[in-house]
């Protein structure tokens, strides 16, 4: 019961965590998108030479909703795993009282608590075990879906990157806002790398 | 661990007083609780907080079978009133808590769903227990807003809640008062402070006055026999409560 305890209070510290590297997530993404609307109108600018340059920011524009569509379905499971944290901490709560009133009692008020706690601790426990892994489980996935979504971003940097060489004269500028990119998408990828430690941990 | 102690018996009709914790913690504040039964049927009058659930309980399985408690009853919304209610529900999660209808939304917070609560009206209720009836007694305002006693006009004993409470010291733990002069010493700082409308209280003790009450028992403290009841009403009735001294 006392692991039971302290799993809860470790998913809850997780869960915190993980809340914390989400909020920095959409700053960035946020971020992104209102770099890749500037990008784009820099872009109508530069004209003919920087049309990839364009094509590519819209892209990167879409990619930063996605990311944020992304990252509050994640927001969503991890409120749903602090239910059922709480859920556990409740149980476990019950759980050391239940623990106290066995130790007091005595006769058929013993029986009775045993055959209580028999019951609770062999559903209980199992059934939040089975839902504190399942929970983890899809949030690895989601973390591991959204690294993908993440690496899709980073190639359209790049490749903003090499598209702001033929910029002519915007070149510079254009070279300025895809490096701009890279180094944001960058500390996204170090979030969500810290993101699956916090959920491996 | 509590004592169980029968105060009142009559056939299958009886009082229980679970009472006096010596293992009780001393930042938890003392508390009684009652059980009434009659036949299987049986209430359990401020049935406690979690904490002290363990003491209640065994001391409470001496005598009656917890499975077989079937109603709760709490005169108010506090937590030493009724925290354990999540507990009780694991022994029978049929149980059903009558508390006034003013925290009926609040309580389930401790615990319970929709069906567990019978909201009870300001103006009071009977309660079915074992083909009698207690009386739910309204006691607004002393100390809590929506504040309830029970009256059993069979036994005549009067559940006072927190009225007639005494915050005793260590030593004086007898389960009945002994000397009504010294023990309600420790009553009257409680009652000045806890109890915050005069005129609830002049109210209540009108309306207690015209029972017939042969015991009152506080939810802490000691219990009051024949005339001490009396006593104790006039004591409460020249009080002057809802100040700080």
């Amino acid at each position: 019961m006392a692991v039971l305890v302290q799993d809860s209070g470790r998913e809850l510290r997780r869960i915190v965590r993980t809340n914390e590297e989400i909020k920095t997530v959409v700053l960035r993404a946020t971020k992104i998108n209102l770099m890749a609307m500037n990008a784009i109108f820099l872009a109508k600018r530069a004209g003919q030479s920087a049309l990839g340059f364009g094509v590519l920011s819209n892209e990167l524009r879409r990619f930063a909703m996605d990311l944020q569509k992304q990252m509050t379905r994640l927001r969503e499971m991890t409120y749903g795993s602090v239910g059922t944290i709480t859920a556990l901490v409740q149980q476990g709560r019950v759980n050391r009282l239940l623990e106290r009133t066995r130790k007091e009692s005595a006769g058929s008020g013993r029986k009775l608590i045993d055959e209580a706690m028999r019951g609770r601790y062999g559903l209980a426990h199992g059934r939040h075990r089975d839902q504190i892994t399942a929970l983890n489980r899809r949030l690895n996935q989601m973390i591991a879906d959204t690294t993908q979504l993440v690496e899709l971003g980073s190639v359209l940097a790049r490749s903003a990157k090499i598209e702001a060489a033929y910029g002519g004269p915007f070149s510079t500028s254009l070279m300025q806002v895809s490096s701009d990119f890279e180094r944001t998408i960058g500390e996204i990828q170090s979030s969500l790398e810290s993101l699956s430690k916090h959920e491996d941990a | 661990m509590k004592t169980a102690q029968v105060i009142y018996e009559e056939g299958a009709h009886r009082w229980l007083a679970l009472v006096r914790d010596p293992s009780r913690p001393d930042y938890l504040i003392d508390t009684n609780e009652y059980l009434v039964s009659v036949g299987d049927d049986a209430i359990l009058l401020d049935p406690g907080g979690s904490e002290i659930f363990p003491a209640v309980f065994s001391a409470l399985s001496t005598e009656f079978d917890p499975r077989k408690i079937n109603k709760l009853f709490a005169s108010h919304q506090d937590p030493d009133i009724i925290s354990s209610l999540s507990l009780w529900l694991e022994f029978n999660p049929n149980i059903q808590c009558y508390v006034s209808w003013l925290w009926a939304g609040f309580v389930p917070h401790f615990g319970g769903d929709q069906e567990t609560f019978i909201p009870l009206p300001d103006g009071g209720a009977d309660i079915p227990l074992g083909g009698q009836r207690l009386q739910a007694i309204p006691a607004h305002y002393l100390h809590s807003s929506g504040n309830f006693h029970v009256y059993d006009p069979h036994a005549k004993i009067l559940f006072s809640g927190d009225v007639g409470a005494a915050l005793l010291p260590p030593g004086e733990d007898s389960l009945f008062v002994e000397d009504f002069d010294r023990h309600i010493r420790h009553a009257e700082g409680f009652h000045r402070r806890w109890m915050g409308s005069d005129r609830a209280k002049r109210d209540w003790c009108h309306r207690v006055s015209q029972l017939d009450i042969e015991m009152m028992c506080p939810q802490h403290g000691a219990i009051y026999r024949g005339e001490q009841v009396k006593r104790f009403i006039d004591w409460f009735a020249q009080l002057e409560v809802g100040v700080i001294k």
